[in-house]
């Protein structure tokens, strides 16, 4: 079911699952700024932090023994498809959540 | 309202008056939880220090209890906080709701003097029943359970009669239900088996669905209260993405037990469970990630209380950093094998709890120090430049910040030497606690615990002191309520 | 604009949250049906009280690339074969005197708890213990009075807890018993006491 890390790769698993976490956020922070300020600059660096998310989760899965058992690698696969969608998917729902209010609140801000 | 500047309880209304109580008790037991905790951190560093006086075991079960309760009371606090401005009904049962504050008080007054003076019983069920029942994070006696269950029932009462007296909203609604699956899964700790798989099999339903799915409802309640209090948005949106955040939360947390369940005796197949919502875990961060910026772009709003705002803003990066990337760093159990039970979990542990409920507590704090002020000014230009709450909001950062970089170069130290190469021997254990990395990792943790304490007591001389005598209004927000 | 997507409305997102929930939970109970016979005393995963009365090793198996405990010969607790109730109330004397000396709040059992002292999973087949035919006697002599042991030069104290005679016994059965749980080969490359003959 699974196969234990080797001592040699501790650091490599412990960089990369934290780079995995940091990039994902960052992927997600530089796309929606991007939609915000409509600014399609900082779309590629937006795919670039999602490319070295991508590289840490491969170098993660091998030090991790992960690509040895298909349970894992779906996990992977899973991982990396649902990191990339899910940035999309949460601003299609802020855009459709906050779609009444633009219409009904904006006018009466008092501040 | 007339008393602006002065702290004066007709400035609440019934509910807050409950409210202030829980978060002076709060504020009391989190400086004992720093105090408790500075004392076994010295442990570390000097065996023989209240050695057969007050030892490691007892100082640490004080620390870890005053954490579990000041939040605890942080968010009973918290609830009776909004409970009377969210239903627009006065608490009803109020009177019953002081008492049951007086006896839960009490008895966590009993139980931590029982904790201190008696300490250990024999090997028996009465033990359990009257002094310290002996699992991490539930020691508290049977008697006391019996007690916690009948008071926070009480709690439920006042809240769930109020919400269908008055007005019956989304938050209500969450609200409720999750206040009864808190106190639901408590039952769960509450008898004894031999058999410690069984035990911790359930003793990790009331410990992680607490902290992992309940606690976290529970803090998104108080968050969409706060949002539209602190920036004035609307209910509609607010109440959609909390029932957003509480179907991805309990869509990742109540299976992501799983992760707890890989070394206590239960099957493989706990792993491939706790691994793919392991994978899942961070989902929410993201959303949320975006949803602020979404936010902050769609309003640029004035807040009228910088104080509570900058500790919303700690707790965003607080989560994100102590749940998310502290906890998948070690949450595969191909890794885990080895970090599971050391300094690592320690390191995990208290930037997770700072950054999730320590930070949103106290910025619930400032937003009630306000209103007993009678809703003064507390945005820029506070005498002295506010340097007190800033102060202690940094000392306070940088000293948890501090304390889990610490752990977290003793916990890679233990990993790599008892774990890895010695197989977690006795023997094992002890190379690595006399290594020097490990030594002086516990050195700059009992450091910035020590920077974390005055922190604690800058904290609390701001709270006792902003906004007196002040005679500027806060600054109005949008009431979308 | 004014009417919102079905999948951004309120109503939908309400729904999808009480469904998710129940439906994670009622996972979790059925999961938990499954869970608990497997971890039930008797089981194969956690074995009954009684195999206290025989030798229990911590051998490495191959399929599952981790080691996992393989019950020996017969080798009873003090040199006396207990029945499965004089085993149970031993090692429930035992559990019980962990739990009311708030072992967990130094040890770590089964790798949970605090971390001021060394994991109790598999002391039982502690090297520390010198050869099997010390061991039961060190034990009991160790959790009587730790006071003036080893570890007092290693950075660490352990108090003496007036633990009797009869409760060290009940501990020792309880460590013994505790051994013989597959935990999915935590702790991982431990290196057990010598047991052959």
């Amino acid at each position: 079911m699974i196969e234990p890390a080797s001592l040699g790769n501790f650091f490599t698993i412990f960089f990369t699952s934290a780079m995995v976490i940091m990039l994902g956020a960052l992927y997600a922070l530089l796309f929606a700024f991007s939609r915000l300020k409509g600014d399609k600059r900082l779309m590629p660096l937006a795919y670039l932090s999602y490319a070295g998310l991508l590289i840490s989760t491969l170098f993660l899965a091998d030090a991790a023994n992960l690509l040895k058992h298909p349970f894992w690698t779906v996990i992977v696969a899973f991982m990396l498809v649902g990191y990339l969608l899910a940035p999309h998917a949460i601003w299609h729902l802020c855009v459709g959540t906050h779609a009444a209010e633009h219409v009904e609140v904006e006018p009466i801000k008092n501040y | 309202m007339a008393t602006l500047g002065m702290l004066d309880s007709a400035n609440l209304n019934g509910g807050q008056k409950l409210a202030v109580k829980y978060f002076t008790v709060a504020i009391v037991l989190f400086g004992a939880q720093i105090l408790f905790g500075l004392l076994s951190g010295l442990q570390y560093l000097y065996p023989d220090f209240l050695y057969g006086v007050l030892d490691f075991s007892v100082n640490r079960m004080v620390h870890i209890n005053a954490l579990v309760v000041w939040l605890l009371y942080g968010f009973l606090g918290s609830v009776y906080w909004l409970l009377e401005e969210e239903s627009q009904h006065e608490v009803v049962g109020l009177k019953l709701g002081n008492l049951i504050y007086w006896v839960l008080t009490a008895a966590v007054t009993v139980v931590v003097l029982v904790y201190l003076f008696v300490q250990i019983g024999p090997g028996k069920e009465s033990s359990i029943w009257l002094i310290n029942e002996g699992r991490e994070y539930i020691e508290a006696p049977r008697w006391a359970d019996i007690g916690i269950v009948v008071s926070v029932l009480v709690v439920f009462f006042n809240v769930a009669a109020t919400f269908s007296k008055g007005r019956y909203t989304g938050i209500a609604g969450v609200l409720v239900l999750d206040m009864l699956a808190l106190f639901g899964i408590y039952l769960a700790g509450m008898f004894y088996t031999t058999n410690i798989s069984i035990d911790q099999y359930w003793w990790w339903w009331v410990i992680h669905l607490w902290v992992e799915a309940t606690w976290e409802v529970m803090v998104a309640c108080i968050m969409a209260y706060g949002l539209m209090k602190v920036l004035g948005v609307s209910r509609k949106i607010v109440e959609t993405w909390l029932y957003i955040e509480v179907a991805l939360m309990f869509g990742s947390g109540i299976l992501g037990l799983g992760h707890h369940y890989f070394w206590i005796g239960t099957p493989e197949y706990w792993f491939s469970i706790g691994g793919f919502f392991s994978a899942l875990e961070p989902i929410p961060l993201v959303a949320m990630v975006v949803h602020a910026v979404f936010d902050a772009g769609a309003r640029h709003a004035k807040n009228n209380n910088h104080p509570a705002m900058a500790w919303l803003i700690a707790h965003a990066f607080g989560n994100f950093f102590g749940a998310g990337v502290w906890g998948f760093m070690h949450t595969l159990p191909q890794i885990n094998l080895y970090t599971h039970g050391t300094q690592w979990s320690a390191s995990h542990g208290h930037l997770a709890f700072f950054g999730a409920y320590a930070t949103i507590i106290i910025a619930m704090f400032y937003l009630g120090i306000q209103r007993w002020r009678g809703g003064t000014w507390m945005s820029g230009d506070l005498p002295g430049n506010g340097w007190k709450w800033k102060w202690a909001l940094g000392l306070l950062n940088l000293g948890m910040v501090g304390m889990t970089v610490a752990m977290l170069v003793s916990g890679y130290v233990q990993s790599q030497i008892e774990r890895a190469i010695e197989g977690s021997t006795w023997m094992g254990y002890f190379a690595a606690q006399i290594h020097p990395w490990f030594v002086q990792g516990m050195w700059w943790r009992e450091v910035f615990g020590v920077m974390f304490l005055v922190g604690f007591v800058l904290l609390v001389w701001d709270l006792l002191t902003i906004g007196k005598g002040e005679s500027r209004k806060m600054i109005e927000v949008s009431n979308a309520a | 604009m004014a009417t919102s997507q079905w999948w951004a409305s309120e109503s939908f997102w309400r729904k999808t949250a009480i469904w998710v929930t129940g439906g994670s939970f009622i996972a979790l109970i059925l999961l938990t049906m499954d869970t608990i016979p497997q971890i039930s005393t008797g089981s194969k995963r956690v074995p009954a009280y009684s195999v206290i009365n025989y030798r229990i090793s911590y051998k490495f198996d191959e399929t599952r690339h981790v080691q996992v405990p393989v019950i020996g010969a017969k080798e009873p607790l003090f040199g006396k074969e207990l029945n499965e109730e004089e085993a149970e109330a031993l090692v429930k004397l035992g559990k019980l005197t962990t739990q009311s000396k708030n072992c967990m709040n130094c040890h770590t059992l089964l790798g949970n708890g605090a971390y001021y002292a060394p994991d109790l999973t598999k002391s039982w087949l502690d090297q520390y213990w010198g050869t099997k035919e010390v061991r039961e006697v060190q034990m009991l002599e160790f959790i009587k009075d730790p006071s003036d042991k080893v570890h007092n030069s290693m950075g660490r104290r352990m108090p003496k807890l007036e633990i009797t005679d009869e409760e060290a016994r009940g501990v020792v059965a309880f460590l013994k018993w505790m051994s013989s749980i597959d935990t999915n080969g935590f702790p991982y490359n431990f290196k057990s006491i010598e047991q052959e003959n």
